[in-house]
């Protein structure tokens, strides 16, 4: 018993822990409606602006685009947004109030492995959002959108920098209330920068390029570049690598366990 | 083992030649023991071992073959800022008893066992829990050393049944769930959310998880607080269970009838410090004194009684009036007020209990100033 096991047997009893914990996660999410985080706003937003562009054919400031199709990668953010920001950073603080982290962390599994879990459930809330949206607009509104590797790549960067935004707040909030206070001060200025009200193309300027180099307007602008088969500016990959690398930085450096 | 810290004694020699003095009149103080109802079956094992809890209740005992200690504490400091919460605290814990640490709330109790458990890194000092060290072999140990936080928090949908199959997952060689879930009486909770679960349901969830990775050491933090007294004497039966199995336990708590039920040997932590470390039976006998009880026939003043040779506090409840102190107080006190011309009715004496010996051991006070307290 007291023999050390052997290292092939511990990494299939963590893979066994890792599937187990990912299994309740997921369980947990199904109860608490969880997995509508990302689904809810955006289909409403999606039937709305869907509803507009039947009212108002025809393209968007010179664009070439329908209202449909210009504001349907920002649906997809903000569906990221939801996820990242309201999301995961309440149920991580929420762990760590009640002291479900510092439980686990008496265990054999590090609280590292439950993060990792929690993130990969997120991660797959995320994809299946996307794909529902996806299906929505292309197969019952009919939008010419093209769905291939470069959009799921770009779409990946975008959830993935939601997420390490959503885990600065994680970070640096000492309470679940906190939490969604915080989170909550972010996401109308990243709803707005991701052209929710207005989209860049109609505002130009300054303005424009403000979005342009947000973290939103960034994966906004790259989502649309990718779904019409064109080859995003590298401007809006390198803006959205290098928001997700300061966010990163940032949750590492304030992240606390207890 | 510092010696200045721990108060080493005879336990026997005391409580025999105290019990021969005072005459017990009513038993209404004696403490409740003797309740080993086996209410649970035995906890389930998941492999072929052959259950020790299978034993009659009282039959199993602690094995008394000098086993080496199983947890050694040497030393221990830690401190939070300028607060020092343990100040040079050493014991060591033998395979298979139950070791109370008891102590005022804020002593130093949760810190000491979180510091045995990893949870916290020790300022100073050496612990090491059967040879390895809780610093550099936290991931070894864990699986061996089962733990139960004071607030087990659980996310509050999870289901008992989830959390302790998600516990098991966690170890090599874990109790099965269904099995244990059952012996700890709360089988049929399996699909009720951690949020619908009462204080002693959730207490039970909490002994569960401690105990799913089958360790060898199970460390329960103020496990009882909160429950009413069924559900509290449920649990110590369940605590008895554990040890029957052989799994050394770490008890903290703060009530001391808890400790004088449970436990084999225990410490007293008093800011930060061990004030006594004994079995319950020789710190009781040495330090608990003698309490009297009864109702004189006409008022007699503070200073009267405390004019009586042995008594050191006094206590006056309705036409109650207790004192307690030492040597052969009742006596003394019957002819103090013989000669008063105070004759004395419903009088009751008995040995002081563990309660009594932690107040004054954690009282750092002289007679005097007990009195007026």
């Amino acid at each position: 018993m007291t023999s050390d096991p052997s290292p092939s047997r511990t990494r299939e009893r963590t893979r066994g822990a890792f599937s187990e914990l990912l299994k309740v996660q997921w369980r947990l999410a199904l109860r608490q409606r969880y997995i509508f985080t990302g689904l809810v706003l955006p289909t409403a937003l999606l039937v709305v602006f869907w509803a507009i562009g039947r009212l108002n054919p025809g393209e968007v400031a010179g664009s070439g685009l329908t209202i449909l199709e210009l504001w349907t990668p920002t649906i997809l953010v903000i569906s990221y947004i939801a996820i990242g920001l309201l999301g995961l950073p309440a149920t991580f603080a929420r762990d760590r109030e009640i002291g479900w982290l510092r439980r686990v962390s008496t265990t054999p599994i590090p609280p590292s492995m439950l993060l990792a879990a929690q993130l990969l459930l997120n991660l797959i809330i995320a994809a299946v959002a996307t794909a529902f949206l996806l299906i929505v607009t292309i197969a019952i509104f009919g939008a010419p959108l093209t769905v291939g590797v470069e959009f799921v790549g770009i779409a990946f960067l975008a959830i993935v920098e939601m997420f390490s935004l959503g885990m600065v707040v994680a970070a640096i909030a000492p309470s679940q209330q906190a939490a969604e206070y915080i989170a909550g001060g972010f996401v109308f200025p990243l709803m707005f920068l991701s052209g929710l009200w207005v989209q860049p193309v109609q505002v130009g300027g300054a303005l424009a390029t403000i979005m342009y180099y947000s973290p939103t307007g960034a994966a906004v602008r790259a989502i649309l570049y990718s779904v019409f088969n064109a080859v995003p500016p590298y401007t809006t990959l390198v803006t959205m690598v290098v928001y997700t690398v300061i966010f990163a930085f940032i949750a590492v450096r304030f992240f606390r366990w207890e | 083992m510092s010696p200045s810290a721990v108060v080493q004694g005879p336990a026997s020699s005391c409580v025999d030649s105290q019990s021969g003095t005072y005459e017990v009149l009513s038993p209404i103080y004696s403490t409740a023991g003797g309740i080993n109802s086996s209410r649970h079956p035995p906890l389930g094992r998941s492999r072929g071992e052959p259950m020790s809890a299978d034993k009659a209740p009282g039959e199993a005992s602690v094995a008394p073959t000098e086993p080496g200690p199983i947890v050694a504490v040497q030393h221990l400091v830690k401190r939070y800022g300028d607060l020092v919460a343990v100040n040079d605290v050493s014991f060591s814990i033998r395979k298979g008893e139950i070791f109370g640490i008891v102590g005022p709330n804020g002593a130093g109790k949760t810190t000491t066992v979180e510091c045995i458990s990893g949870l916290r890194v020790p300022d100073s000092g050496q612990i090491f829990v059967d040879g390895l060290s809780p610093r550099t072999d936290r991931k070894k140990m864990r699986e061996f050393v089962g733990v139960q936080l004071q607030e087990g928090a659980l996310p509050p949908i999870i289901t008992v049944g989830e959390a302790v199959e998600l516990f098991a997952s966690f170890y090599r060689d874990p109790l099965t769930p269904d099995r244990l879930l059952e012996s700890l009486g709360i089988g049929e909770l399996k699909q009720k959310q951690f949020q619908k679960l009462s204080g002693g349901q959730k207490q039970r969830l909490s002994i569960a998880l401690a105990l799913v990775g089958n360790p060898r050491i199970a460390i329960l933090d103020e496990l009882t607080t909160g429950l009413d007294p069924e559900a509290r004497r449920e649990t110590w039966d369940l605590i008895e269970h554990i040890r029957e199995r052989g799994v050394t336990v770490i008890l903290v708590t703060h009530f001391m009838d808890e400790a004088e039920r449970l436990c084999d040997r225990l410490a007293l932590i008093d800011h930060g410090v061990v004030r006594v470390l004994d079995t319950p039976e020789a710190i009781t006998a040495r330090v608990g004194g003698v309490r009297v009880r009864f109702v004189p026939s006409v008022p007699v003043d503070d200073s009267t009684l405390r004019a009586i040779p042995g008594v050191e506090t006094i206590e006056r409840k309705d036409r109650y009036i207790t004192v307690t102190g030492t040597g052969d107080l009742a006596t003394s006190v019957l002819d103090a007020l013989r000669k008063a011309g105070v004759s004395v009715s419903e009088l009751e004496a008995r040995k002081g209990n563990l309660d009594d010996a932690f107040v004054k051991l954690t009282r750092n006070a002289g007679p005097e100033e007990r009195d007026s307290a």
